[in-house]
């Protein structure tokens, strides 16, 4: 017998009479009174976030020279804020040449707001490493996407299929060394919201 | 080793052991202001402790299912009964990819099973790239605790050992100085990968994906730029469907730091055009676990350390005075099953006062597990004869009331008339750090016969 049959038979025998599944109500979680988009605006602030509501698509570019003036190496894979872009990121071979990224704007998908996620699935995500190896991440989510809780998000995922997804909840951090907060881990060094 | 041997060390250097209370009750702090913030949190804990308790009752189905829809999106499963196995499997995944180099995220299974120490004998370069388990790796020790690994140092060890290793300037220990050094040093290890290990918090049957929650970004960072990703499971890990995410990943971070969620949850379900993708589950005594009955429940565990936080034991003796991979309460009901004789005295660390159990997001009753290992503990294994000597007097006295009140008579004399040095003298291990109250003339059924009596 290999292994997988050894550990397979071993908690067939072990394992406790089927106990039931139990269901979740989301429902229960949510307080109807409560104002979801200033929470998620609450939160992303909490998380060590920036927030900056725009009138339209149009002001996303002058946002982002106003917030960026010295970056260099940009991408934009939202169309409407292609001219922002200094690469072209179809010419990149392997996912290391991104080290030296300035600054990335990416559109999220669903936004959380009892914990400022934004869920970013591969299709607008073109290169996995590409939100973390950034120095700067941009998301631009419309104030429609925003959801209560975590569980209403996979409601919203569960019907779509994807290769890879994350949530992202702030810049990379740590506390590590007594437990002080240091911005700016492995990952992004800032994280700006741009909600329409 | 006994763990209370192994505290007495700890608690040499009183300014850091309060230290070390204080910070991690902070935390514990941080913790209850974020659940506080959910509604329906002990609804939330019911689904959390449910969902595990229906998953074990499943489990080898579940796993078939696992491994079933793994390999349908391109993911090469392995299957490792104990450490050595999956120390092997690891290996060979990396011969075969001829990769020399090798960056880790956090990941306590990989802790558990040695697996650092089995690739370096082998000639391969591994780094762990979790920031405190990072500076437990360039000191040479193991984390003291599964979430803030590095939490026994503090921030002028961290200033040394970087200025020893990675060549910094004297700091004064200024933690953001000594991070960003980290990520200058880490991101060319990260560049340079062949390969990349995470752990897996969630493993999700239905979908064969599987969800990784870090705060650096270096899981993220290792697995997307590496050619081959290697995902390391204990069998536990698993979850039946994509929705009960919602619950583990609401009730993980809060936890844990008392952040609403981790910075990051990357869910992998295929991999990258041509790169390789591997998961590895392992059993190591976990299958064994399952068996029993009272403990069985320990295997909801999701690694969120808030026992360790809330426990009195554990913030004033220090993660490494467990002698254990997983230390803290959690650690205490774990490790006796894996190995009895070595973890005897682990049960014992705790005041049995529960509150791990009460901040468990997964209620596994954890103060009661330990006294049922103390139960088996003292049945098999050999006690001290100071110790088993005293719990027959004291259960001789305990069983004869008028006994029970001519030793109380005495004692109390005792303390209101024998000078201190007598009182603490050598045995009354009680006495070394602390006064035993002043004896009172009357016992507690004088005075109650007394009040008694007066009310009439």
């Amino acid at each position: 017998m290999n292994s997988r049959e050894k550990i397979l038979e071993k908690i067939k025998t072990n394992k406790p009479s089927l106990l039931e599944l139990p269901k979740i109500d989301k429902d229960i979680f949510v307080d109807v009174n409560e104002n979801q988009l200033s929470k998620f605006k609450k939160m992303i602030e909490a998380v060590g976030g920036n927030l900056l509501t725009l009138n339209s698509i149009d002001e996303i570019i002058p946002k982002l020279i106003e917030l960026f003036p010295l970056a260099k190496n940009n991408y934009s894979h939202i169309i409407e804020a292609s001219g922002f872009s200094t690469i072209d990121i179809s010419e990149i071979k392997k996912p290391q040449e991104l080290d030296d990224l300035d600054v990335l704007v990416l559109e999220g998908e669903i936004g959380i707001a009892e914990n400022g996620a934004v869920w970013i699935s591969e299709v607008n995500l073109i290169i996995r490493v590409l939100p973390i190896i950034t120095t700067h991440l941009v998301l631009v989510l419309k104030e429609s996407q925003i959801v209560a809780t975590q569980h209403h998000a996979f409601e919203k995922i569960e019907s779509s299929d994807f290769d890879y997804g994350i949530f992202i909840s702030g810049p990379s951090k740590t506390a590590d060394i007594e437990q002080s907060l240091v911005i700016g881990a492995q990952g992004a060094l800032s994280l700006t919201i741009l909600l329409i | 080793m006994s763990h209370s041997k192994a505290a007495e060390i700890f608690n040499k250097n009183e300014n850091k052991v309060n230290w070390h209370d204080k910070a991690l009750w902070f935390v514990r702090h941080k913790r209850d202001n974020a659940v506080h913030q959910v509604l329906e949190w002990e609804k939330l804990r019911t689904l959390g402790s449910g969902i595990k308790a229906h998953m074990l009752s499943n489990l080898d189905n579940y796993l078939i299912q696992f491994e079933e829809n793994a390999q349908k999106n391109g993911i090469q499963v392995h299957w490792a009964a104990d450490g050595d196995e999956h120390n092997r499997i690891v290996h060979q995944i990396l011969k075969d990819g001829n990769a020399k180099k090798v960056v880790k995220s956090k990941s306590m299974l990989t802790e558990e099973c040695h697996l650092n120490p089995f690739l370096e004998a082998h000639d391969i370069e591994i780094i762990d790239t979790d920031l405190g388990e990072y500076i437990v790796q360039l000191a040479k020790e193991i984390p003291s605790h599964i979430v803030l690994p590095a939490i026994h140092k503090s921030k002028e060890e961290v200033d040394e050992l970087f200025q020893e290793h990675l060549g910094t300037k004297p700091c004064g220990g200024d933690p953001k100085y000594l991070t960003n050094a980290a990520r200058k040093h880490l991101r060319k290890k990260f560049i340079e990968a062949d390969a990349a290990i995470t752990g897996v918090n969630f493993a999700i049957a239905e979908t064969g994906g599987f969800v990784v929650c870090t705060n650096e970004g270096n899981a993220d960072m290792g697995a997307h730029l590496a050619p081959i990703h290697i995902a390391c499971m204990g069998v536990e890990k698993l979850i039946p469907k994509q929705e009960h995410l919602g619950v583990y990943l609401r009730l993980l971070a809060r936890s844990a730091t008392g952040q609403p969620i981790t910075t990051y949850s990357s869910h992998f379900k295929r991999k990258r055009e041509g790169t390789q993708m591997h998961i590895v589950i392992v059993d190591n005594g976990r299958s064994e676990q399952l068996s029993r009955p009272d403990f069985r429940a320990s295997l909801h565990c999701i690694r969120c350390g808030a026992c360790m936080n809330t426990c009195p034991i554990y913030r004033r003796s220090g993660g490494h005075s467990y002698n254990a991979t997983i230390p803290g309460p959690i650690g205490s009901i774990l490790s006796p099953g894996i190995d009895l004789k070595k973890h005897s005295s682990l049960p014992f660390a705790s005041t049995l006062c529960g509150s791990c159990s009460d901040v468990c997001p997964v209620k596994i009753d954890i103060h009661t597990q330990l006294y049922k290992w103390r139960q088996i503990i003292t049945k098999e294994t050999p006690q001290p004869k100071l110790k088993k000597a005293s719990m027959k007097i004291m259960g001789d006295v305990f069983a004869n009331p008028k006994k029970f009140e001519r030793i109380g008579k005495i004692a109390r004399w005792s303390l209101r008339n024998l000078p201190k040095s007598v009182i603490n003298s050598k045995p009354n291990i009680w006495g070394r750090s602390r006064d035993l109250p002043k004896g009172e003339k009357e016992s507690f059924d004088d005075w109650y016969i007394k009040k008694n009596k007066d009310e009439q």
